[in-house]
């Protein structure tokens, strides 16, 4: 049996100060179209990491489906924290694929602007092993122990990876959907605010709020695109650097890339972007963001320029997929025939790939 | 309430020591202490206390903190070595930036962690700091 995103839909993000997380769904709701009946939905998955400690709401998917007036339709929450979208989609197309369900609704939700970033920080770091969460470190360090090691290793330096945050911000200046819809030079990146060194500023997706749905379906309509291959792999980072989980999805997924081909990577900080994309076997190792005008990667800003939705945003990257694939993204357009997203936790430790055709 | 002290307490093999696991089988040694393998899943493993002496591949500096860690800016964060063979990520405190090099010997202390203020409790943990042997 096939398995189809149907419909996709989503909301810009933002800081949203005057919504609270349902009404970030109700909107991302009222904006889904395509060939699909409501009433034949046999699931609601939601895809969110953090509304417990951020929003305060526990059995965040049965309110979910009564606000958008579906209260009887069964659903669940799926958590695997950044990666929780990812998650979602391997779960509903499990689900459609066994026969158990013949059309999943998806919606990907994350509210984290409400709190100082420190506090944000905080329930982050809670990805992290326990003796680091006690100890008081945060994602932000890891990543920066991770890009010393790779400056280190390939002999580059930070202009290289300013490379990754000049290219999403070009990207998401023509996306109606992205956070950050502004430019900017290499040297605005270099010399913005030190974070954990060589982490800056602009080397760190860009957290907000945000919601995207998806329609998942075993009925094929005129505004289908088949998810080919979908896979979960999980191995921790390693100071090598290297992140054998991504390592693990390019074997599975078979990824072979041409003009053609579109890539959308969870881009949670620029180190990440570049280990990705040569663990992908996508560009040559320690070579990466220097050819990235050679590639369609991301082409709606990233985490980095779009917006780091948190848990919601491999709902984001699918979504925009679907609107490529069937050539009505409103942002940056590329003339694909196949899209392989993957979905991933800040530091790369559980991911999905999703390989998706036309 | 931010600490929990049956937490602190049920924590003490990473918070106050450094315990971790020699697989028998691979050779493999991983930090925190679990009873199955991190590499090979043996069960085969045994609980070793590591010496809490190592050497520093790299730090970074961090200059934005959790809520709560605001005091210790900017915060040192060391990737080490210890003599055993595991990586282990930790703070690094009494440090004189401008003298912290890579390649330093360190060696674990005990240190004040965080504060909880509104119920007067303090949570400890293990630190690093530059050995006072750094040159051996």
């Amino acid at each position: 049996m096939d398995v189809y995103v149907n419909s996709s839909s989503m909301i810009p993000i933002d800081r949203y100060y005057e919504y609270d997380i349902y009404d970030l769904v109700i909107e991302a709701y009222k904006n889904l179209e395509g060939e699909y009946d409501v009433n034949d939905i046999d699931l609601v998955l939601v895809a969110n990491a953090y509304s417990q400690r951020l929003n305060n709401t526990s059995l965040i998917a049965p309110k979910v489906v009564e606000k958008i007036g579906k209260p009887n339709i069964p659903s669940i929450k799926v958590d695997n924290a950044d990666a929780s979208g990812g998650a979602a989609l391997f779960t509903a197309y499990s689900m459609i694929k066994s026969g158990l369900a013949n059309s999943v609704l998806v919606i990907g939700v994350e509210k984290q602007s409400d709190f100082p970033s420190k506090y944000l920080y905080d329930v982050v770091a809670s990805n992290l092993e326990d003796y680091m969460y006690y100890n008081g470190i945060t994602t932000h360090s890891i990543a920066a122990l991770l890009m010393k090691q790779y400056m280190k290793k390939y002999s580059v330096g930070r202009e290289y990876f300013a490379n990754w945050a000049v290219k999403m911000h070009k990207n998401a200046v023509e996306n109606p959907f992205a956070y950050l819809r502004f430019t900017v030079d290499l040297n605005t990146v270099i010399n913005s605010q030190v974070v954990s060194d060589p982490i800056r500023l602009f080397d760190i997706g860009a957290r907000a709020d945000g919601a995207a749905i998806l329609l998942l379906s075993n009925k094929k309509v005129d505004t289908s695109v088949k998810i080919d291959k979908i896979f979960s792999t999980q191995a921790k980072y390693d100071f090598n650097p290297s992140l054998p989980s991504i390592r693990m999805l390019k074997e599975r997924l078979g990824i072979k890339v041409n003009d053609k081909t579109g890539i959308e990577i969870h881009d949670s900080y620029s180190i990440m972007a570049a280990l990705m994309l040569e663990e992908l076997g996508i560009s040559e190792s320690g070579k990466s963001l220097y050819n990235l005008d050679n590639i369609n990667v991301n082409l709606g800003g990233g985490l980095k320029a779009r917006g780091y939705a948190g848990g919601a945003s491999a709902i984001y990257q699918v979504a925009e997929a679907h609107m490529q694939l069937l050539g009505s993204f409103k942002g940056k357009k590329a003339s694909v025939e196949e899209y392989f997203v993957v979905s991933s936790d800040d530091l790369g430790i559980v991911s999905y790939g999703i390989n998706l055709t036309r | 309430m931010k600490i929990a002290p049956p937490q602190v307490w049920r924590n003490k093999r990473f918070m106050y020591k450094l315990i971790a696991s020699k697989c028998e089988k691979c050779g493999n040694i991983s930090f925190p202490y679990s009873p199955y393998c991190a590499k090979c899943g043996s069960k085969n493993v045994k609980k070793i206390e590591t010496s809490g002496k190592g050497r520093l591949i790299s730090y970074t500096v961090s200059y934005q903190s959790r809520d709560g860690y605001e005091k210790g800016l900017p915060n040192v964060v060391g990737l080490i070595k210890l003599d055993e063979g595991v990586e282990i990520v930790a703070p690094i405190v009494d440090v004189d930036l401008d003298k912290l090099q890579e390649g330093a010997r360190v060696e674990a202390t005990l240190r004040r962690v965080y504060t909880d203020s509104y119920n007067g409790l303090i949570q400890y943990g293990i630190k690093f700091r530059v050995a006072e042997d750094e040159n051996r």
